[in-house]
């Protein structure tokens, strides 16, 4: 998401991003070292050291954020998915002079969110209602901003919320103006909203017709593979589809709804709906993958292995099916250990004997090198 | 079942079998006729029109037991799965001279069956006890009998327990003997207990007669694969599967522990495990059926549908997945 943000912004003009993080992850930063390269636009990062709320980390990042320019910055938030009209945001801003503007976009459930109540024909906000239990508005603060440098006067060095601090104050001095946010918008927080996104994502890509969506008899819908990803013969994919780079899909294998990260192998004849796969994962032959099943990095799903969502932290192998949604922290063998490990772990089996299913306990005594 | 049992019973000599039902299936009837033909013996029914118990039926069809020779006669139930030593049952039974002959079998859990009591170097019965709370002996009777005509003259055409009421008077006269038949048995009234019969059944063919299991690459352990039933290519099938006449199985299929009935078509990728796939049913693309899923007869089970042990009755379409276990009427 980071990334469609970032070339969007790239596309009108910017050409200095800070992104506001919490922790070094060393990972990302390669990552976007790669894109600095690539998108010739300058990434630099702003770390806080304790939380510091939506708005202290603008005030954190104070001297990246202003120049001598003086003119106004951007501020996205990087759980969200829309489109980014941020040429027009520009225009909006320059046309009501005021202090900052604000994307919103409509919901069908308001009174989850804040509502963002504005006058009509001008777009000035009058106000802010946090989950309102009586109908005020159905347009909510999309998250996405376009502020000018004195904003960052107003904000302190502690943590604060930009929307229940900052903006109502600039909002009392009607200085404030929010835009009607045309096309998709999704908070995807959540894995099932995340779900929803991609949807959202793809049918805007089809929409104006992108030759990114992939085409043939194997694909249904709108689907979107990355161009080192390989297919094999005799797929079914889509609709809702995302497939990342590296991916393998071998022979026979049946994917809707679902994203599948860098990396990944789906082995034969799997059978794949309403789920994440996280990097480099594998789901194993034959196995059923759905309902919400969310597998972190470097899953190992073995073969004829059922999940009904499960969600399964990193580095796991799975060799038992998941008959109801439940998350998976410790299976029978760890990983990549050099300890003697002591694991407890609960399996059911489908017996064939006599007896009726049973959970029984498992004490097992590994030890493992540390190994790929 | 059946055929098995008429085959171990061609093979010794009998040349015409009784069967006791209680109503007319014309399709068996007609499909008993091919082997009528094919096995070159002779079968009969016996139609009950009210229920006469597991004694009543013999009395029934008295007329097509008896003939001239007094010899004696066969009983078997069809719903159990074993070996047939038919021969060894005759010699054991002109050995002692005693009026009735029963095989009985080992289990690991009496209590729930009937017990026989024998004494253990003739085999004499003693006495039956029914579903014993202590322990009394670990034999049951495994539904396989060989009676002298005379037993006949014991029993009314009324509802009669042959366990209850007439195998008992004969054994406090001494005259009813026990055998413990080798090899397994199995109760195959129950569906799981039907997965676990044929687990045996093909476990024992793999003993006595291995050039009937199927092998190849796409096989692993015991697969028994009529002969007019087509596997596509890079297909998983095994252990423990069966599959009947004229099925089709499409490429990329993965079969376990399963059987699947006459005319029974998976389509492409699907995964059965642990279940019973009735004749000329399907089972769509991606499917994946598990858990004692039973599929009566004509279901289609449509592509990427999940069943756990899902029960569904017969001529049914299954559209939404089936997610624990329940009867689909």
């Amino acid at each position: 998401m980071i990334l469609h943000q970032i070339e969007a912004l790239k596309a009108i003009g910017v050409t200095e991003v800070v992104l506001a993080i919490n922790y070094q992850p060393e990972l990302m930063l390669n990552f976007l070292k790669e894109f600095e390269k690539k998108l010739e636009i300058k990434i630099t990062c702003s770390q806080e050291t304790e939380p510091l709320g939506t708005a202290g980390p603008l005030a954190l990042a104070r001297d990246k954020l202003i120049d001598v320019s003086g003119k106004p910055f951007f501020v996205l938030n990087s759980d969200v998915i829309s489109e980014y009209p941020l040429k027009e945001m520009i225009e909006f801003h320059k046309s009501h002079g005021g202090e900052a503007s604000i994307m919103v976009t409509k919901v069908d459930e308001p009174s989850k969110y804040g509502v963002v109540v504005t006058e009509e024909t001008t777009g000035k906000v009058e106000k802010f209602v946090e989950k309102p239990k009586i109908f005020v508005g159905n347009k909510i603060n999309a998250g996405i901003y376009l502020l000018n440098p004195s904003v960052l006067d107003r904000i302190e060095l502690r943590p604060t919320s930009i929307e229940k601090e900052v903006f109502p104050k600039i909002a009392a001095e009607k200085k404030l103006y929010a835009m009607l946010l045309p096309g998709f918008w999704m908070d995807i927080g959540q894995p099932k909203d995340y779900i929803t996104g991609l949807r959202l994502y793809l049918d805007s890509l089809r929409k104006k017709s992108s030759p990114k969506l992939a085409k043939g008899s194997h694909i249904l819908g709108n689907v979107l593979i990355d161009e080192t990803a390989v297919i094999g013969d005799g797929c079914l994919i889509g609709p809702d589809v995302a497939i990342g780079p590296g991916c393998v899909i071998e022979p026979g294998v049946r994917l809707s709804c679902c994203t599948l990260m860098r990396g990944v192998r789906i082995k034969k004849h799997a059978c794949i709906s309403s789920s994440i796969i996280g990097w480099h994962s594998t789901v194993g032959r034959w196995a059923r993958v759905e309902n919400m099943t969310i597998l972190g990095e470097d899953v190992h799903v073995g073969d004829e292995v059922y999940s009904n969502g499960g969600v399964v932290l990193p580095h796991k192998e799975i060799k038992s099916s998941i008959l109801k949604p439940e998350i998976v922290m410790a299976v029978a063998e760890a990983k990549h250990s050099k300890t003697k490990v002591l694991i407890l772990t609960a399996e059911k089996h489908l017996g064939l004997d006599n007896e009726n299913d049973k959970d029984y306990y498992e004490e097992e005594n590994v030890a493992y090198e540390t190994g790929t």
